[in-house]
This record gives C-alpha cells, structure tokens and sequence, in this order.
C-alpha cells in the first residue's frame, strides 16, 4: 500500500544553514507519526515545506501519488492537507465558529459568481458546514464557547480549536506542530482524543512534539530528526531509550 | 538629431542633474531598510528643507552657506518631528503598515498644504536667479552648477558609505536594519538608531533640495513627483540596497532626460510613471548587485546514526 | 435650491466612494489610494462612449464601470503576485501616471479638460430626479456593501486580514480575494464616475488626483473604517466643512489650502486620538468584526 503523503530527497538551506538534509519520509494513512528532535532540528521547517510555505532546494513531495511542488499553499490543502501551527495562527477578529467554518477545503464562498448568483448552494453549503462544525465542536468538548470570540478563551482552548479548525479540512494528511505544548489537564485529554479518533478515520498524521507521554501513548512509529537530517527511525519506544539520541536531544 | 554634440551634451547634463535625484533615492533607501517603513513623508522633510534654505537667502538675506545650513536644520527639524511624534508613537502601539502608511502619505500633504498658506503656490528657487554661468569643455556646456552638485552627492555618499563601515553608530544601524529584536537584545537601543537614520535621511534630502532649487523652481508640490523617483530608483535598485538605488537613480534619470532625443519632452512625466510600473510588475525584486558573500557557511556535522539500520 | 442639490449629489457621490473604498482598504486590508483615477476611467469613459458615439447614457455608465473594473483588475494582478505593499506602489504609480498621460490626450480634452458631457435626467425630469438617483444608489451601494461583508464572504475577508498565512492553508486562495475585491471597489467607483460626469459635464485630469484620494482617504478614516454607516458619515463630514469654509469669504489662493489642510489635520487628529473613527464602537449597524459576529450570532439563532 503506497504510502498517503511521500517525501523525498528533501533539501533546503537558508544562507549557510541547512534545514533539510536530504529527508525522505513517508505518511501512512491511519497511522501516527511522531516527528521527535530538539530546537532547531527542521522539524517546523518540514512542515513549512510540505506545506508550501517555504520552496525547498531539492527534492519531491507526492500527496496520494499527485506531486505537489508546483502546487500553491491553497491547492495543497485543498488537496486535502491540513495542519496546525506552533504559534496557532487562529483569526482573533472571529468567534471560534467561525474559525472552524473557514475550514473545509471547498469553502462556500470561494468564488463571488456563487455570492451573486447561486445564494441557496451557498446557503446548503453554509448549512453543512455548521453541522460539521458542530460535530466537531461537540466532540472536543468546545461548544460552550462556539460563540465566543478566540481572543477571549483560554490558551488550551485556543489549541483545541487550531485542532478542530484542521479537522474540519476532512484532510487525507493531517500535520500536527506541538499541539500538546503549554497544555494540560482536560485539554491534554481532548486533543489526545481527537488525534486518536482522526487516526481511526484513516488519516496519515504527523506529530511534532517534544512531550514525551504523548508520543509514547499516540506515535505508531517515530522519526529522529537533528540538523536538518533524519538521524533514525524506529519505534517509539528504542529512540527515546536510545542513549546517543538522547545526548543529542539534551545537547549535553 | 543624433548628432554627437547633442547626445553629449544631454548625457552630461542629464548626469549632473542625477545629483539629487541620487540623494533623495539614497535616503528613501537608508530609511526603507533601517526603519522597514516606506516613507512616503520624506516628500514633507523635502519641502521643509527647500523652504528653510529659501527663508534664510531670500528672506532673511542670508549668504548661500548659511542658507544651505538653514535647510539642513530645516529637514532634520521636521524628520525629528516626523520620528518622535509620529512613527515612535505608532510603534509603540503596533499600529498596522496600513495606518504607517497613510500617515506618511497624509503628513507629507498636511506639510505641503501648510506651506501653501504661507509661502503661496508660485514656484520659487532658492537663489533669485537660476543663472549659472557655463564653460565649454570640449564642445559641451559645463554649468558652474554641476561639478558642486556633482561633488556634493559624491561625498554625500562617501560619507554615509564610511560611516556605515566604519563607525559604531553605522555598523548599529545595519545590525537593526538586519533584525531590530535582535539587534536590541544585544543591547543596541533601536528607538535611538532609528531616529539616527530618520535624521541623516533628513539631512541627506535637505542636501538635495538645496541642488534642486538653486537649479529649478519649487512649489510645495514639487516635492511629491521628486519622490516617485526616489520610490522608483529604490524598487529598481532592489529593497534594501542602498547603492543599487544610487546606481537606478543615476541611470533613471540619464533615461529620462536623454529621452528628450526620441520622444517630445510633453511625455517626458509620463516615462517616469511608466519606468514605475514595469519596474513593479517585471522586476519587483530589483536588479541585484551580486552580494557579497560575508555570511559565514555553517553546516552542523550530523553525528552518524545508531539504531537498527532504519536511519540515514 | 440647486446649489442644494449639487450639494445632495456630492454628498451621495461621495458616500458611493468612501464605501467601495472602504471595502478595499477596510474590509479587505488592501493599501492602496488610487481609488479615486477608477473614479476618473468611470468618468471619462462614460462621458466619451456618450458624447462620442452616442451611446444612451445609462449603458455608458455601466461601461464606465466595467472599464474601471476592468482596468483595477489588470493593476492588481501583477502587482499583488508580488505582494500587497506592490499594490500601493503600482497603484499610485498607475494613478498619477494616468493622470499625466491624460493631459496629453487631446481627444479626451487633455489637461484643459472634457467640455460639453452629455447631459441626463435634468432636462426631461428636473434636477430633484438626478438627486434621487444619485441617493438611492448610494443607499444601494451601502446596502450592497453591508451585504457582501455579513456574509460568508465577509467572514473570508476578515479571516485573511488576520493571518494571512494560515487562510492559504485552510485552502482559500488570498491573491484572488484581493483582485475580486479591489475590482469591485474600483467597478463601484467607476459608475460613481459616470453618475459625476453627466451632472457636472466637465472632467479634468487632476481632480482625481493626490487630492482626491486625501479626501476619500480622510472620510474613511474619520468616519470609521469597517462600520456600515462610518463612510457615510465621513462622506457628509467631509462635504460639509469646505461648504461650511466658502462661506467665510476667503481668497481662493487661501481656501484651496486651508481646505486641504483641514482635510489632512483631521485625519492626523484621528488617527492619533481616535484611531477608529468618529462611530462609537457600539454602532447598531456595525459591520460583523465590529462585536464580533453580533450579525451572525443572531441568525444562528434563528436555525
């Protein structure tokens, strides 16, 4: 079975640094891959590529077979790749629903021949969307705060909602950039949930993370990744008992 | 039409009258590149310092070097004005590049407008004459203006060159233009290093206009159109290279002028703006001068991998 | 009375500008001045295609408005493959440039300017049916507005002003927001063009310059960017105060100015005392970011 998203070759450098060395990675659907390395390895930088937001040096990116690299930021997700962000990267001026309906890759309002002259397809789309949105808002606990605006929630909620806003991309490849970072508690439960329930649907995800009970408890497999290179593959469990690696995640 | 003499001539003078345009294309640079903003209010310091110099010769009948001084205080005083009041009170509150913007668009026109009521809108020059006695050089006319103005400009830019090389104050500047959070953590004060290079621009252009309006006339209008060249020169030359603006400039306005050979000099404005938007649309990133490779090449050896044969 | 009228109509012509402005620097965050040259090309078009060939006026006036659509589009394409700070340059670069081209033109009348413009209305229903035109399109553009900015494309326009970055990864193309926006602006503007030049008759190049663009500039700003009705009332203000200096009888070579600089110390005055607006913040006709999305909240209710 061929892999959902495939990477290879990958290489980008800034000036005389080298972010990507390199990299060849595979995301399978339905399993999680845990992206593990310290600051400053590439692993933001991978997914700045793949995304589109950065052009690489070198190499090819292929979502279900089709090459993306001269695709856009916009066409990829639309493709059906979806990810959150270190920084969330939310729409403060807008309530959390409102972030979550901006989601799905075909937005109802995408073309303003549709405002002008197909308003009932713009209304069904509408329609659909919030019912999604609901769902999804139901599922990880936020429809308390739906209406409210996403400057004035909590930072945890804020990262369930950079969550739920990637879910309702309905992605065939989903990219995870710390979403456990800063969280805890309830929150913590909620994301993980949601990871779990997104894998079950068949999605190939990707997890950067530096907390290591998250990996352990949701990573099918990991990925060590320093300098720009991927150092070692494996399960979870021999790379974070690899001693070697652990000198060079610590720095020591 | 192509005779020799005439070609030179218009080459020579189109040179000498680059002058300004090079002054006021360098300082729009320095300030895009060190302050990040596109100061479209440099036209307003253009306008105060024309003004100031022409106060001092022709109201206050002050000799042609005091006058000169008179308009530097006169742009450095409106620079500070526009720094201290205006763009350091918009940082502080994170205004938008929006809102940056059409301050400096509304500030250069509240100046103009100012200068308006009180100078009136005849055009004006410095000197009450713009006479400049002229010396055959080999066939062309070399007016006693053009070798000052043209050694004006050239030390102008010899001394901001060394003192971005050279001093303390200079290598700040650059370090802030470079990334100003970065620059303030190891210790450089940004909000003192911008105002710096808000004044130096004011001196800069204040020079300019002194050249400009002891050669053509002024009114509080003069200054805008004076600035889509420097806005031009500085695209073409490429964001953040201040010497590629020099060179565009230089070269823009040898076009412009020499343009006179092949098209009637009524469409002369009209080439500037045309020069503009296929600067935009063909070359948004400018002609770059090869740069300088002075960043050091790190690579970090990635240590060899262990595990179970899966790694690289 | 018809100096009232005049008045009525700038006021209406002004609320035309100032709304479709604010659509574009308001609503869609683009930086740019050069609203009022789609003014001129609405204008001008409609006044040539009219007086030249006849065309009946309210055709021309549609083909005044497709021409500035049109022209926006071909300035914002390019430009904004670039980026948005590109606009801002090529616009007023495109603007000022036109403007000079204009005054050589002498088909158009060059810079002596566009004499004998068709008349409309006037002549068979009187000066009042120019007026209500004028108005009830001006309401039907403020409506329009307010409309497109509820809705779920309103929604889209905030959400890139946001974050930019993170809209292109939900899929949403931003470069094409931005054009579509920036025509139909520019579209409104030029019909407002075309409503101008056949009550005023005569067109010259540099009405729509720097001027101009202060003066829209100003009625947002002031007004209230991103309000239904802060346009509007920054388009009122704005035609009143000169209206309200001429009567103080001063020299021309003094009210030209002092107008101007009104214009722009009022502007400055805002935007450092009160940076949104003269529209408190709890306007009843507030756009959806306004209290968040009181608008949609309201019809979220209802289903």
């Amino acid at each position: 079975m061929s892999a959902t998203l495939e990477i290879r070759g990958l290489c980008k450098s800034f000036g005389g640094i080298v972010v990507a060395d390199s990299i060849d990675l595979d995301l399978t659907a339905g399993r999680v891959l845990g992206l593990i390395g310290p600051n400053g390895a590439g692993k933001t930088s991978l997914f700045n590529l793949v995304c589109g937001v950065v052009k690489p040096d070198a190499g090819s990116i292929a979502l279900d077979g089709q090459s993306l690299e001269a695709l856009p930021t916009f066409e990829r997700a639309r493709m059906g790749l979806a990810r959150t962000w270190q920084n969330l990267r939310l729409f403060p001026s807008l309530s959390v629903m409102d972030n979550l309906m901006l989601g799905p890759r075909a937005y109802s309002a995408d073309s303003l021949v549709d405002v002008f002259f197909r308003p009932s397809q713009i209304r069904a789309h509408e329609a659909e969307a919030r019912d999604r949105a609901l769902d999804i808002l139901e599922r990880t606990g936020l429809s308390p705060i739906a209406r409210s605006r996403v400057q004035d929630i909590s930072f945890g909620q804020q990262k369930l909602v950079g969550v739920a806003r990637a879910m309702m991309n309905d992605a065939r490849c989903l990219m995870l950039d710390e979403p456990m970072a800063g969280v805890e508690g309830q929150t913590y439960a909620l994301i993980q949930k949601a990871v779990r329930d997104i894998a079950a649907s068949g999605v190939a995800i990707c997890v950067v993370e530096h907390n290591v009970a998250f990996i352990r408890d949701l990573c099918d497999e990991g990925v060590f990744m320093f300098a720009g290179k991927v150092l070692a593959r494996g399960s979870v469990e021999q790379l974070i008992n690899d001693p070697h690696l652990t000198e060079l995640y610590f720095g020591t | 039409m192509f005779d020799l003499a005439v070609v030179s001539q218009i080459l020579w003078t189109s040179f000498a009258t680059s002058s300004y345009f090079v002054l006021f294309a360098v300082a729009f640079a320095l300030v895009l590149k060190v302050n990040k903003v596109f100061n479209f209010a440099q036209a307003g310091v253009m306008t105060c310092g024309f003004y100031a110099a022409y106060v001092g010769v022709r109201m206050l009948n002050l000799p042609g070097y005091a006058g000169f001084m008179l308009g530097i205080a006169g742009g450095v005083a409106m620079s500070f004005v526009l720094e201290y009041f205006g763009f350091a009170v918009l940082r502080q509150r994170k205004a938008s590049a929006m809102f940056v913007f059409i301050f400096t668009l509304i500030a250069s026109q509240f100046i103009a407008y100012a200068v308006m009521m009180i100078f009136g809108t005849w055009p004006t020059t410095i000197f009450a004459s713009m006479f400049w006695p002229v010396t055959l050089v080999g066939g062309i006319a070399v007016s006693a203006w053009d070798m000052p103005a043209i050694t004006a400009t050239v030390t102008v830019l010899a001394a901001l060159w060394a003192f971005l090389k050279y001093s303390r104050n200079g290598q700040f500047m650059l370090a802030v233009a470079d990334n100003a959070d970065l620059a303030e953590l190891y210790g450089i004060q940004k909000d003192r290093i911008l105002m710096m290079s808000m004044l130096l621009a004011g001196v800069i252009v204040s020079i300019g206009m002194f050249l400009y309006g002891t050669r053509a006339q002024v009114q509080a209008s003069a200054a805008t159109e004076l600035m889509l060249f420097a806005v031009a020169a500085t695209i073409l030359g490429g964001i953040g290279n201040i010497w590629g603006a020099a060179i565009a400039a230089v070269v823009l306005g040898v076009v412009q002028n020499s343009s006179i050979l092949f098209i009637p000099s009524a469409w002369q404005g009209f080439l500037l703006f045309a020069f503009l938007f296929f600067a935009i649309v063909l070359f948004p990133s400018g002609f770059r001068l090869p740069e300088r490779r002075n960043t050091l090449k790190r690579t970090v050896v990635a240590p060899q991998a262990l595990t179970d044969g899966k790694g690289h | 009375m018809d100096y009232v009228f005049t008045i009525l109509i700038l006021i209406g012509l002004f609320v035309i500008l100032a709304s479709s402005f604010d659509l574009v620097i308001g609503h869609c965050g683009l930086i740019s001045i050069a609203h009022p040259i789609f003014y001129a090309i609405g204008a001008y078009i409609s006044a040539m295609l009219s007086k030249q060939s006849g065309m009946p006026i309210p055709l021309s006036i549609l083909c005044g408005g497709v021409g500035a659509l049109l022209a926006s589009a071909l300035v914002a394409v390019p430009a904004l493959r670039v980026s948005g700070d590109y606009l801002l340059i090529a616009s007023i670069g495109f603007q000022l440039g036109l403007i000079e081209l204009a005054k050589h033109f002498h088909e158009i009348g060059g810079a002596g300017g566009l004499t004998n413009i068709p008349s409309f209305l006037i002549k068979d229903f009187g000066r009042e049916s120019y007026v209500v035109l004028v108005l009830v399109l001006a309401a039907a553009t403020v409506l329009f507005i307010r409309w497109l900015t509820q809705g779920p494309y309103g929604r889209m326009m905030t959400a890139m002003r946001d974050d930019e970055l993170a809209f292109s990864m939900l899929g949403r193309n931003a470069i094409w927001v931005k054009v579509a926006v920036f025509a139909i602006g520019s579209g409104i503007a030029g019909i407002a063009g075309g409503l101008y030049a056949h009550y005023f008759r005569f067109l010259e190049p540099d009405q729509f310059g720097l001027l101009q663009s202060s003066a829209v500039l100003t009625m947002v700003v002031v007004g209230g960017m991103r309000t239904t009705m802060g346009p509007v009332i920054g388009a009122i203000v704005l035609q009143l105060m000169p209206q309200i200096i001429t009567f103080f009888n001063l020299p021309p070579s003094i009210l030209g100015p002092l107008q101007g600089l009104l214009f722009t110390g009022l502007v400055l005055f805002f935007m450092f005392v009160r940076p949104q607006g003269l529209l408190p913040a709890a306007d009843l006709w507030a756009g959806r970011n306004r209290d968040g999305d009181a608008g949609h909240s309201r019809k979220e209710a209802r289903s």
